[in-house]
Protein backbone atom coordinates (compact mmCIF):
# COMPACT_ATOMS: atom_id res chain seq x y z
CA UNK A 1 0.00 0.00 0.00
CA UNK A 2 1.21 3.03 -0.86
CA UNK A 3 1.52 5.91 2.36
CA UNK A 4 2.48 9.54 2.62
CA UNK A 5 1.69 9.40 6.58
CA UNK A 6 3.31 7.61 8.95
CA UNK A 7 2.01 7.73 12.51
CA UNK A 8 3.91 8.33 15.37
CA UNK A 9 4.33 5.42 18.12
CA UNK A 10 3.79 8.04 21.04
CA UNK A 11 5.33 5.63 22.84
CA UNK A 12 8.66 5.80 21.53
CA UNK A 13 8.63 8.72 18.79
CA UNK A 14 7.42 11.73 21.00
CA UNK A 15 8.45 13.26 24.13
CA UNK A 16 5.92 15.84 25.50
CA UNK A 17 6.51 18.73 27.24
CA UNK A 18 9.62 18.95 28.31
CA UNK A 19 9.79 22.04 30.39
CA UNK A 20 13.27 24.23 29.42
CA UNK A 21 14.23 27.04 31.09
CA UNK A 22 16.45 29.32 28.34
CA UNK A 23 18.56 32.70 29.08
CA UNK A 24 19.72 35.01 26.45
CA UNK A 25 20.82 38.95 26.33
CA UNK A 26 18.26 40.81 27.23
CA UNK A 27 18.66 43.67 24.87
CA UNK A 28 17.50 44.01 21.08
CA UNK A 29 19.24 41.49 18.75
CA UNK A 30 19.64 39.13 21.97
CA UNK A 31 22.61 41.01 23.26
CA UNK A 32 23.21 41.25 26.31
CA UNK A 33 25.41 44.19 27.13
CA UNK A 34 23.97 48.06 25.94
CA UNK A 35 26.48 50.64 26.06
CA UNK A 36 24.67 53.48 24.00
CA UNK A 37 21.35 55.17 25.29
CA UNK A 38 18.85 57.41 23.65
CA UNK A 39 15.69 58.72 24.20
CA UNK A 40 13.40 60.45 22.00
CA UNK A 41 12.02 63.30 21.95
CA UNK A 42 9.10 62.75 19.96
CA UNK A 43 8.21 60.98 23.46
CA UNK A 44 9.90 62.70 26.03
CA UNK A 45 8.27 65.72 25.00
CA UNK A 46 4.20 63.98 24.97
CA UNK A 47 5.02 61.73 28.48
CA UNK A 48 8.17 63.53 29.39
CA UNK A 49 6.87 64.25 32.66
CA UNK A 50 5.90 60.96 33.47
CA UNK A 51 8.69 58.49 32.28
CA UNK A 52 11.43 58.50 29.46
CA UNK A 53 12.21 55.69 27.12
CA UNK A 54 15.33 54.57 26.54
CA UNK A 55 16.32 53.11 22.82
CA UNK A 56 19.86 51.41 21.61
CA UNK A 57 19.68 53.29 18.92
CA UNK A 58 18.96 56.72 18.30
CA UNK A 59 15.36 56.38 17.34
CA UNK A 60 15.50 60.38 15.67
CA UNK A 61 18.06 58.49 12.74
CA UNK A 62 16.99 54.91 13.05
CA UNK A 63 13.33 54.24 12.35
CA UNK A 64 13.66 50.65 13.37
CA UNK A 65 15.35 51.62 17.05
CA UNK A 66 13.05 49.83 19.72
CA UNK A 67 12.79 50.32 23.46
CA UNK A 68 14.89 48.88 26.33
CA UNK A 69 13.79 50.30 29.33
CA UNK A 70 11.96 53.00 30.51
CA UNK A 71 13.04 55.34 33.45
CA UNK A 72 10.30 57.34 36.10
CA UNK A 73 10.95 58.98 39.10
CA UNK A 74 8.36 58.80 41.76
CA UNK A 75 7.36 60.84 44.73
CA UNK A 76 5.16 60.07 47.68
CA UNK A 77 3.96 63.96 47.64
CA UNK A 78 4.73 64.68 44.47
CA UNK A 79 7.46 66.63 44.56
CA UNK A 80 10.05 66.84 41.73
CA UNK A 81 7.51 67.38 39.13
CA UNK A 82 5.38 70.33 38.79
CA UNK A 83 1.25 69.94 38.31
CA UNK A 84 -2.09 70.90 40.35
CA UNK A 85 -2.38 69.33 43.49
CA UNK A 86 -2.97 65.75 43.38
CA UNK A 87 -2.25 65.55 39.93
CA UNK A 88 1.64 65.61 40.39
CA UNK A 89 2.91 63.22 37.50
CA UNK A 90 5.76 62.16 40.29
CA UNK A 91 3.17 61.59 42.78
CA UNK A 92 1.29 59.31 40.36
CA UNK A 93 3.94 57.36 39.23
CA UNK A 94 4.84 56.42 42.88
CA UNK A 95 1.39 55.63 43.56
CA UNK A 96 1.43 53.25 40.08
CA UNK A 97 4.12 51.58 41.11
CA UNK A 98 3.23 51.45 44.86
CA UNK A 99 -0.04 49.65 43.84
CA UNK A 100 1.61 47.31 41.71
CA UNK A 101 4.57 46.09 44.10
CA UNK A 102 3.66 46.77 47.45
CA UNK A 103 1.36 44.82 49.67
CA UNK A 104 -2.22 46.96 50.62
CA UNK A 105 -1.63 48.81 53.46
CA UNK A 106 2.29 49.52 52.82
CA UNK A 107 2.14 53.33 51.78
CA UNK A 108 5.93 53.28 51.22
CA UNK A 109 9.08 52.07 49.63
CA UNK A 110 11.17 50.21 52.51
CA UNK A 111 14.97 49.75 51.63
CA UNK A 112 17.28 47.33 53.90
CA UNK A 113 20.38 49.31 55.71
CA UNK A 114 21.00 52.00 58.13
CA UNK A 115 20.66 55.64 58.41
CA UNK A 116 17.96 58.17 57.40
CA UNK A 117 17.00 56.88 53.81
CA UNK A 118 15.77 53.22 54.63
CA UNK A 119 11.89 54.80 54.17
CA UNK A 120 12.38 57.59 51.77
CA UNK A 121 9.32 59.60 49.90
CA UNK A 122 10.99 59.55 46.65
CA UNK A 123 12.38 56.70 44.08
CA UNK A 124 13.27 55.72 40.51
CA UNK A 125 11.95 53.25 38.71
CA UNK A 126 13.46 51.36 35.79
CA UNK A 127 10.81 48.90 34.09
CA UNK A 128 12.10 46.85 31.13
CA UNK A 129 10.16 46.70 27.93
CA UNK A 130 8.00 44.17 27.38
CA UNK A 131 9.39 42.56 24.15
CA UNK A 132 13.04 42.53 26.05
CA UNK A 133 11.74 40.96 29.21
CA UNK A 134 9.60 38.09 27.74
CA UNK A 135 8.91 36.64 30.65
CA UNK A 136 11.30 37.77 33.83
CA UNK A 137 15.09 39.14 34.23
CA UNK A 138 17.61 36.61 35.56
CA UNK A 139 18.46 37.26 38.94
CA UNK A 140 22.41 37.47 39.18
CA UNK A 141 22.95 38.46 35.91
CA UNK A 142 22.85 41.87 35.79
CA UNK A 143 24.83 45.25 36.41
CA UNK A 144 23.96 48.60 35.93
CA UNK A 145 26.35 51.86 35.93
CA UNK A 146 25.58 55.11 36.80
CA UNK A 147 27.86 57.66 36.03
CA UNK A 148 27.06 61.34 37.58
CA UNK A 149 28.31 65.26 37.08
CA UNK A 150 31.04 64.25 39.60
CA UNK A 151 32.46 61.38 37.51
CA UNK A 152 31.53 58.97 40.61
CA UNK A 153 29.99 55.65 38.93
CA UNK A 154 27.91 53.43 41.03
CA UNK A 155 27.74 49.98 39.79
CA UNK A 156 24.88 47.84 41.00
CA UNK A 157 23.40 44.28 40.76
CA UNK A 158 21.14 42.58 43.12
CA UNK A 159 22.23 40.13 45.90
CA UNK A 160 20.19 36.93 44.81
CA UNK A 161 23.83 34.54 44.92
CA UNK A 162 23.67 35.63 48.67
CA UNK A 163 19.71 34.93 48.90
CA UNK A 164 18.71 31.38 48.84
CA UNK A 165 15.12 32.35 50.17
CA UNK A 166 14.44 35.96 48.68
CA UNK A 167 10.98 37.27 50.19
CA UNK A 168 7.88 37.03 48.31
CA UNK A 169 5.53 39.58 48.00
CA UNK A 170 2.48 41.34 45.59
CA UNK A 171 5.63 41.59 43.03
CA UNK A 172 6.96 38.20 43.38
CA UNK A 173 10.38 37.82 44.51
CA UNK A 174 12.49 41.02 45.68
CA UNK A 175 16.27 41.24 46.20
CA UNK A 176 17.82 44.02 46.95
CA UNK A 177 19.87 46.10 44.61
CA UNK A 178 23.48 46.11 45.80
CA UNK A 179 26.86 47.96 45.02
CA UNK A 180 28.63 45.50 43.47
CA UNK A 181 29.63 43.89 39.90
CA UNK A 182 29.31 41.21 37.60
CA UNK A 183 32.25 41.73 35.52
CA UNK A 184 34.72 39.05 36.25
CA UNK A 185 31.90 36.23 35.59
CA UNK A 186 30.29 35.84 39.68
CA UNK A 187 28.47 38.58 41.33
CA UNK A 188 31.26 40.69 43.59
CA UNK A 189 29.07 42.64 45.72
CA UNK A 190 31.02 45.68 47.23
CA UNK A 191 28.59 46.79 50.04
CA UNK A 192 26.19 44.31 51.43
CA UNK A 193 21.87 45.84 51.56
CA UNK A 194 22.21 45.78 55.07
CA UNK A 195 25.54 47.53 55.84
CA UNK A 196 24.63 50.41 53.14
CA UNK A 197 25.29 53.52 54.85
CA UNK A 198 21.97 55.49 54.49
CA UNK A 199 19.55 53.16 52.99
CA UNK A 200 20.13 49.92 50.47
CA UNK A 201 20.25 51.16 46.78
CA UNK A 202 16.94 49.95 45.95
CA UNK A 203 15.05 46.74 45.44
CA UNK A 204 14.89 44.31 42.55
CA UNK A 205 11.83 42.53 41.40
CA UNK A 206 12.91 40.10 38.66
CA UNK A 207 9.40 38.66 37.64
CA UNK A 208 8.18 41.99 36.58
CA UNK A 209 11.31 43.49 35.35
CA UNK A 210 11.27 46.05 37.57
CA UNK A 211 14.41 47.67 39.39
CA UNK A 212 13.28 50.34 42.16
CA UNK A 213 16.38 53.04 43.33
CA UNK A 214 16.42 54.22 46.19
CA UNK A 215 16.04 58.00 45.06
CA UNK A 216 18.09 59.88 48.32
CA UNK A 217 20.78 57.01 48.09
CA UNK A 218 21.28 56.62 44.26
CA UNK A 219 20.97 60.49 43.70
CA UNK A 220 23.80 61.36 46.36
CA UNK A 221 26.32 58.27 45.77
CA UNK A 222 26.33 58.95 42.05
CA UNK A 223 26.25 62.79 42.00
CA UNK A 224 22.42 62.61 40.36
CA UNK A 225 20.72 65.65 40.27
CA UNK A 226 17.64 65.56 42.00
CA UNK A 227 14.91 68.26 42.31
CA UNK A 228 12.64 69.20 44.50
CA UNK A 229 9.31 71.38 44.98
CA UNK A 230 6.69 70.98 42.66
CA UNK A 231 6.33 75.07 41.81
CA UNK A 232 6.86 76.62 38.27
CA UNK A 233 6.25 75.50 35.04
CA UNK A 234 9.12 73.68 34.01
CA UNK A 235 9.17 70.29 34.80
CA UNK A 236 12.53 69.00 36.92
CA UNK A 237 12.84 65.73 35.31
CA UNK A 238 14.48 63.92 37.38
CA UNK A 239 13.55 60.91 35.67
CA UNK A 240 15.88 62.43 32.84
CA UNK A 241 18.80 62.71 35.02
CA UNK A 242 18.88 59.25 35.74
CA UNK A 243 18.88 58.87 32.23
CA UNK A 244 21.80 60.88 31.21
CA UNK A 245 23.45 59.27 34.70
CA UNK A 246 23.04 55.89 33.20
CA UNK A 247 24.51 57.37 29.70
CA UNK A 248 27.48 58.35 31.34
CA UNK A 249 27.49 55.28 33.52
CA UNK A 250 27.64 53.30 29.39
CA UNK A 251 26.95 49.94 30.81
CA UNK A 252 23.73 47.89 31.43
CA UNK A 253 24.12 43.97 31.22
CA UNK A 254 21.11 41.95 31.92
CA UNK A 255 19.89 38.70 30.68
CA UNK A 256 16.28 37.42 30.10
CA UNK A 257 14.87 33.80 31.46
CA UNK A 258 11.71 31.84 29.94
CA UNK A 259 10.66 28.34 30.57
CA UNK A 260 9.78 26.75 27.30
CA UNK A 261 7.61 23.60 27.11
CA UNK A 262 9.26 21.60 24.40
CA UNK A 263 7.96 18.20 22.62
CA UNK A 264 10.87 16.12 20.80
CA UNK A 265 9.11 14.39 17.70
CA UNK A 266 10.97 11.22 16.48
CA UNK A 267 10.17 10.78 12.47
CA UNK A 268 12.07 7.53 11.36
CA UNK A 269 12.37 7.35 7.54
CA UNK A 270 13.24 3.26 7.99
CA UNK A 271 14.71 1.97 4.28
CA UNK A 272 11.86 0.68 3.17
CA UNK A 273 10.11 4.35 3.49
CA UNK A 274 9.61 7.47 1.56
CA UNK A 275 11.99 6.35 -1.56
CA UNK A 276 9.86 8.11 -3.80
CA UNK A 277 7.90 11.29 -4.29
CA UNK A 278 5.62 12.82 -6.14
CA UNK A 279 7.32 15.96 -7.32
CA UNK A 280 6.63 17.00 -10.85
CA UNK A 281 10.91 16.40 -11.59
CA UNK A 282 10.96 12.59 -10.22
CA UNK A 283 8.62 11.64 -12.80
CA UNK A 284 6.70 12.16 -16.31
CA UNK A 285 3.15 13.41 -15.71
CA UNK A 286 1.71 12.09 -18.08
CA UNK A 287 2.40 8.17 -17.36
CA UNK A 288 4.32 8.09 -14.07
CA UNK A 289 7.40 6.74 -15.88
CA UNK A 290 10.67 8.05 -13.83
CA UNK A 291 12.37 10.66 -14.80
CA UNK A 292 15.77 9.37 -14.24
CA UNK A 293 16.46 6.10 -15.73
CA UNK A 294 18.63 4.35 -12.53
CA UNK A 295 15.52 5.15 -10.26
CA UNK A 296 14.20 2.02 -11.39
CA UNK A 297 15.86 -0.11 -9.62
CA UNK A 298 17.64 2.26 -7.39
CA UNK A 299 15.43 5.69 -6.27
CA UNK A 300 17.17 7.93 -4.10
CA UNK A 301 14.60 11.13 -2.70
CA UNK A 302 15.83 14.20 -0.50
CA UNK A 303 14.54 14.93 2.53
CA UNK A 304 13.70 18.52 2.97
CA UNK A 305 11.23 19.55 5.37
CA UNK A 306 9.04 17.67 7.70
CA UNK A 307 5.46 18.55 8.11
CA UNK A 308 3.26 17.27 11.38
CA UNK A 309 -0.13 17.04 11.07
CA UNK A 310 -3.30 16.21 12.82
CA UNK A 311 -5.99 13.19 12.01
CA UNK A 312 -7.68 15.80 9.68
CA UNK A 313 -4.62 15.80 7.54
CA UNK A 314 -3.96 19.45 8.64
CA UNK A 315 -0.05 20.83 8.87
CA UNK A 316 -0.14 22.01 11.96
CA UNK A 317 3.93 22.44 12.30
CA UNK A 318 6.45 22.31 9.86
CA UNK A 319 10.65 21.91 9.76
CA UNK A 320 13.15 22.05 7.74
CA UNK A 321 16.55 20.54 7.23
CA UNK A 322 19.54 22.93 6.66
CA UNK A 323 20.96 20.42 3.96
CA UNK A 324 18.73 17.90 2.13
CA UNK A 325 19.21 14.50 3.88
CA UNK A 326 19.37 11.81 0.81
CA UNK A 327 17.00 8.79 1.01
CA UNK A 328 16.84 5.51 -0.39
CA UNK A 329 15.99 2.08 0.18
CA UNK A 330 19.85 1.40 1.52
CA UNK A 331 19.51 4.63 3.84
CA UNK A 332 17.75 4.93 6.84
CA UNK A 333 17.24 8.70 8.69
CA UNK A 334 15.70 10.13 11.56
CA UNK A 335 14.76 13.17 11.91
CA UNK A 336 13.88 15.16 15.43
CA UNK A 337 11.68 17.84 15.54
CA UNK A 338 11.67 20.31 18.25
CA UNK A 339 8.42 21.78 19.06
CA UNK A 340 8.39 24.96 21.68
CA UNK A 341 4.87 26.41 22.56
CA UNK B 1 41.38 8.93 13.74
CA UNK B 2 38.35 11.17 14.07
CA UNK B 3 34.88 10.72 15.70
CA UNK B 4 31.89 9.28 14.29
CA UNK B 5 28.76 11.19 13.77
CA UNK B 6 26.13 9.19 15.40
CA UNK B 7 23.81 12.32 15.82
CA UNK B 8 20.02 12.15 14.96
CA UNK B 9 19.21 15.13 12.82
CA UNK B 10 17.62 17.98 15.22
CA UNK B 11 15.14 20.80 13.65
CA UNK B 12 13.43 23.28 14.76
CA UNK B 13 9.43 23.48 13.60
CA UNK B 14 7.70 26.44 13.39
CA UNK B 15 3.54 26.58 14.03
CA UNK B 16 2.18 26.85 10.82
CA UNK B 17 -1.02 29.67 10.65
CA UNK B 18 -3.60 26.42 11.05
CA UNK B 19 -1.51 24.85 14.07
CA UNK B 20 -1.56 28.77 16.00
CA UNK B 21 -5.42 28.75 15.40
CA UNK B 22 -6.33 25.38 16.76
CA UNK B 23 -3.67 26.14 19.61
CA UNK B 24 -5.31 28.58 20.41
CA UNK B 25 -8.61 27.30 19.90
CA UNK B 26 -7.92 24.84 22.50
CA UNK B 27 -9.24 21.17 22.75
CA UNK B 28 -7.91 18.10 21.40
CA UNK B 29 -7.63 19.40 17.75
CA UNK B 30 -4.70 20.24 18.16
CA UNK B 31 -2.94 16.52 18.45
CA UNK B 32 -0.31 16.09 15.87
CA UNK B 33 -0.89 12.14 15.37
CA UNK B 34 1.55 11.76 12.41
CA UNK B 35 4.13 13.19 9.73
CA UNK B 36 5.05 13.40 6.46
CA UNK B 37 8.66 14.31 4.80
CA UNK B 38 8.44 16.80 1.50
CA UNK B 39 10.94 17.92 -1.38
CA UNK B 40 9.31 21.01 -2.20
CA UNK B 41 12.79 23.18 -3.68
CA UNK B 42 14.35 19.63 -5.02
CA UNK B 43 14.79 19.47 -8.63
CA UNK B 44 15.70 15.37 -9.73
CA UNK B 45 16.86 16.71 -13.08
CA UNK B 46 19.94 17.97 -11.11
CA UNK B 47 20.80 14.42 -10.20
CA UNK B 48 24.20 13.80 -12.49
CA UNK B 49 25.16 10.35 -13.96
CA UNK B 50 27.96 11.51 -15.59
CA UNK B 51 29.49 13.44 -12.68
CA UNK B 52 33.24 12.58 -12.73
CA UNK B 53 33.76 11.67 -9.42
CA UNK B 54 31.42 8.91 -9.19
CA UNK B 55 28.05 7.61 -7.84
CA UNK B 56 28.33 9.59 -4.26
CA UNK B 57 28.30 12.77 -6.20
CA UNK B 58 25.40 11.72 -8.55
CA UNK B 59 23.64 13.87 -6.28
CA UNK B 60 26.05 16.66 -4.93
CA UNK B 61 24.29 19.42 -6.49
CA UNK B 62 21.04 18.78 -4.77
CA UNK B 63 22.97 18.10 -1.62
CA UNK B 64 24.65 21.18 -1.56
CA UNK B 65 21.15 22.94 -2.14
CA UNK B 66 20.86 26.01 0.30
CA UNK B 67 17.68 25.43 2.16
CA UNK B 68 14.98 28.45 2.87
CA UNK B 69 13.58 28.60 5.86
CA UNK B 70 10.49 27.68 7.12
CA UNK B 71 6.72 29.07 5.81
CA UNK B 72 4.20 29.19 8.45
CA UNK B 73 1.77 29.20 5.47
CA UNK B 74 0.47 25.70 5.00
CA UNK B 75 -0.71 26.16 1.73
CA UNK B 76 2.53 27.15 0.53
CA UNK B 77 4.52 23.96 1.65
CA UNK B 78 5.08 20.40 1.83
CA UNK B 79 3.34 20.85 -1.82
CA UNK B 80 5.07 17.81 -2.88
CA UNK B 81 5.83 14.93 -0.37
CA UNK B 82 7.67 11.92 -0.38
CA UNK B 83 5.91 8.74 -0.54
CA UNK B 84 6.54 4.85 0.09
CA UNK B 85 5.88 2.79 -2.71
CA UNK B 86 7.12 -0.84 -3.20
CA UNK B 87 10.46 -1.24 -4.52
CA UNK B 88 10.84 -1.65 -8.16
CA UNK B 89 8.37 0.58 -8.81
CA UNK B 90 8.96 2.07 -12.50
CA UNK B 91 5.79 4.34 -12.67
CA UNK B 92 4.68 6.93 -10.30
CA UNK B 93 0.73 6.61 -9.31
CA UNK B 94 -1.01 9.55 -11.34
CA UNK B 95 -4.36 10.80 -10.78
CA UNK B 96 -6.78 10.25 -14.01
CA UNK B 97 -10.27 11.63 -14.46
CA UNK B 98 -12.69 11.27 -17.18
CA UNK B 99 -13.70 14.70 -18.10
CA UNK B 100 -13.40 17.10 -21.22
CA UNK B 101 -10.00 18.39 -21.79
CA UNK B 102 -11.42 22.01 -20.57
CA UNK B 103 -12.42 20.52 -17.38
CA UNK B 104 -16.20 20.86 -16.67
CA UNK B 105 -18.26 23.81 -17.55
CA UNK B 106 -22.03 24.69 -16.37
CA UNK B 107 -24.68 26.58 -18.44
CA UNK B 108 -27.63 26.21 -15.72
CA UNK B 109 -28.23 26.14 -12.08
CA UNK B 110 -28.47 22.64 -10.50
CA UNK B 111 -26.66 21.10 -13.44
CA UNK B 112 -24.71 18.13 -11.91
CA UNK B 113 -21.18 16.52 -13.08
CA UNK B 114 -19.65 13.57 -11.36
CA UNK B 115 -15.50 13.36 -10.45
CA UNK B 116 -14.57 9.83 -10.40
CA UNK B 117 -11.01 9.69 -9.57
CA UNK B 118 -8.94 6.66 -10.39
CA UNK B 119 -5.49 6.04 -9.65
CA UNK B 120 -2.87 4.42 -12.18
CA UNK B 121 0.16 2.88 -11.42
CA UNK B 122 -1.11 3.08 -7.85
CA UNK B 123 -4.09 2.64 -5.63
CA UNK B 124 -6.04 5.00 -3.34
CA UNK B 125 -8.61 2.47 -2.80
CA UNK B 126 -8.12 2.49 1.27
CA UNK B 127 -8.16 6.17 2.09
CA UNK B 128 -9.46 7.76 -1.67
CA UNK B 129 -9.47 10.87 -2.31
CA UNK B 130 -9.30 14.49 -0.79
CA UNK B 131 -11.18 17.33 -3.04
CA UNK B 132 -10.98 20.61 -2.52
CA UNK B 133 -13.59 22.93 -4.50
CA UNK B 134 -11.39 26.42 -4.75
CA UNK B 135 -14.46 28.71 -4.97
CA UNK B 136 -17.62 27.13 -3.48
CA UNK B 137 -19.72 29.82 -4.64
CA UNK B 138 -19.41 28.34 -8.13
CA UNK B 139 -20.98 24.87 -6.94
CA UNK B 140 -22.18 22.14 -4.11
CA UNK B 141 -19.56 19.22 -4.03
CA UNK B 142 -20.54 15.96 -2.33
CA UNK B 143 -19.48 12.86 -1.83
CA UNK B 144 -20.83 10.29 -3.54
CA UNK B 145 -19.41 7.25 -2.19
CA UNK B 146 -16.64 6.69 0.77
CA UNK B 147 -16.37 9.09 2.63
CA UNK B 148 -16.91 12.18 4.85
CA UNK B 149 -17.44 15.83 4.91
CA UNK B 150 -14.94 17.72 6.83
CA UNK B 151 -15.93 21.30 6.89
CA UNK B 152 -12.44 22.87 7.99
CA UNK B 153 -10.65 20.97 5.42
CA UNK B 154 -7.36 19.11 5.05
CA UNK B 155 -4.42 21.53 4.36
CA UNK B 156 -4.31 22.82 0.72
CA UNK B 157 -1.07 21.83 -0.85
CA UNK B 158 -1.71 24.46 -3.58
CA UNK B 159 -1.66 27.78 -4.10
CA UNK B 160 -4.57 29.55 -2.50
CA UNK B 161 -5.79 33.32 -2.45
CA UNK B 162 -6.79 34.43 0.74
CA UNK B 163 -10.32 35.41 -0.98
CA UNK B 164 -10.34 31.86 -2.57
CA UNK B 165 -9.37 30.55 1.27
CA UNK B 166 -12.36 31.53 2.40
CA UNK B 167 -14.95 29.88 -0.08
CA UNK B 168 -12.73 26.73 -0.62
CA UNK B 169 -14.82 23.36 0.60
CA UNK B 170 -12.93 20.00 1.26
CA UNK B 171 -14.37 16.62 0.97
CA UNK B 172 -12.73 13.11 1.43
CA UNK B 173 -14.52 10.24 -0.06
CA UNK B 174 -14.11 8.29 -3.54
CA UNK B 175 -16.59 9.14 -5.95
CA UNK B 176 -17.80 13.05 -5.95
CA UNK B 177 -20.52 15.05 -7.68
CA UNK B 178 -20.57 18.61 -8.62
CA UNK B 179 -23.60 20.43 -8.35
CA UNK B 180 -23.49 24.15 -10.13
CA UNK B 181 -24.84 27.20 -8.26
CA UNK B 182 -26.92 29.69 -9.21
CA UNK B 183 -24.50 32.92 -10.49
CA UNK B 184 -25.41 36.02 -11.89
CA UNK B 185 -21.55 35.96 -13.30
CA UNK B 186 -19.49 33.78 -14.83
CA UNK B 187 -16.99 32.02 -11.89
CA UNK B 188 -13.82 30.12 -13.41
CA UNK B 189 -12.49 27.83 -10.49
CA UNK B 190 -10.95 24.50 -10.13
CA UNK B 191 -10.78 21.49 -8.26
CA UNK B 192 -7.42 20.10 -7.12
CA UNK B 193 -7.89 16.40 -6.29
CA UNK B 194 -5.15 14.47 -4.15
CA UNK B 195 -4.61 10.98 -3.81
CA UNK B 196 -4.52 10.38 0.45
CA UNK B 197 -2.36 7.44 0.02
CA UNK B 198 -0.28 7.90 -3.24
CA UNK B 199 -0.04 11.53 -2.77
CA UNK B 200 -1.21 11.96 -6.25
CA UNK B 201 -2.43 15.31 -7.28
CA UNK B 202 -4.47 16.62 -10.51
CA UNK B 203 -5.97 19.62 -11.01
CA UNK B 204 -9.26 20.04 -13.28
CA UNK B 205 -10.49 23.60 -14.25
CA UNK B 206 -14.62 24.70 -13.80
CA UNK B 207 -16.56 27.17 -15.26
CA UNK B 208 -19.63 28.16 -14.50
CA UNK B 209 -21.83 30.28 -17.01
CA UNK B 210 -23.87 33.24 -15.61
CA UNK B 211 -27.46 31.24 -15.17
CA UNK B 212 -29.72 33.69 -13.22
Amino acid sequence: MAEIFTRFDSNNDVVSNLRQTVSSGMWSGGTGTLTTFHTSSVQSGSTGRYFYEVYKDDPASDTTAEVQFSVAYGHFDGSGSYGQTNNFPSKAIYRQFRNILLTPGDNRFTFAGTGDNTNPKDAYFISMQRARLREKMDPGNWELRISGSGKTTVKLIDDSGATTNPSVNVGGRVFNVVSGSIATGTAVTKTTAAAQQGGAYGLFYPDLGIIVLNGPTTSVSASINRASGSAGTTDPSNALDLVEGIKRGAYFVSRREENLNTTHYFCRATNQKFNYTNNPTFFTASDGTLTVSSFDSDPHTYITTVGLYNDNNELLAVAKLSTPIQKSFSREAIVKVKLDY
Amino acid sequence: MGYLDNTTTTVDAILTKKGRELLARGGDEFKITKFALGDDEVDYSLWDVTHPNGTNSYGSAIENLPMLEAFPDENQILRYKLVTLPKGTTKMPILQVAVPSTGFTFSSSGQKASVAPNTQNGSDSQLGYSVILHNSDAADLTVSQGGEVITGGATTPVFLSDAERKKSLSVIGKTFQLVARRTTVKIVTQITIIGNETGAVTTIPITVNANA
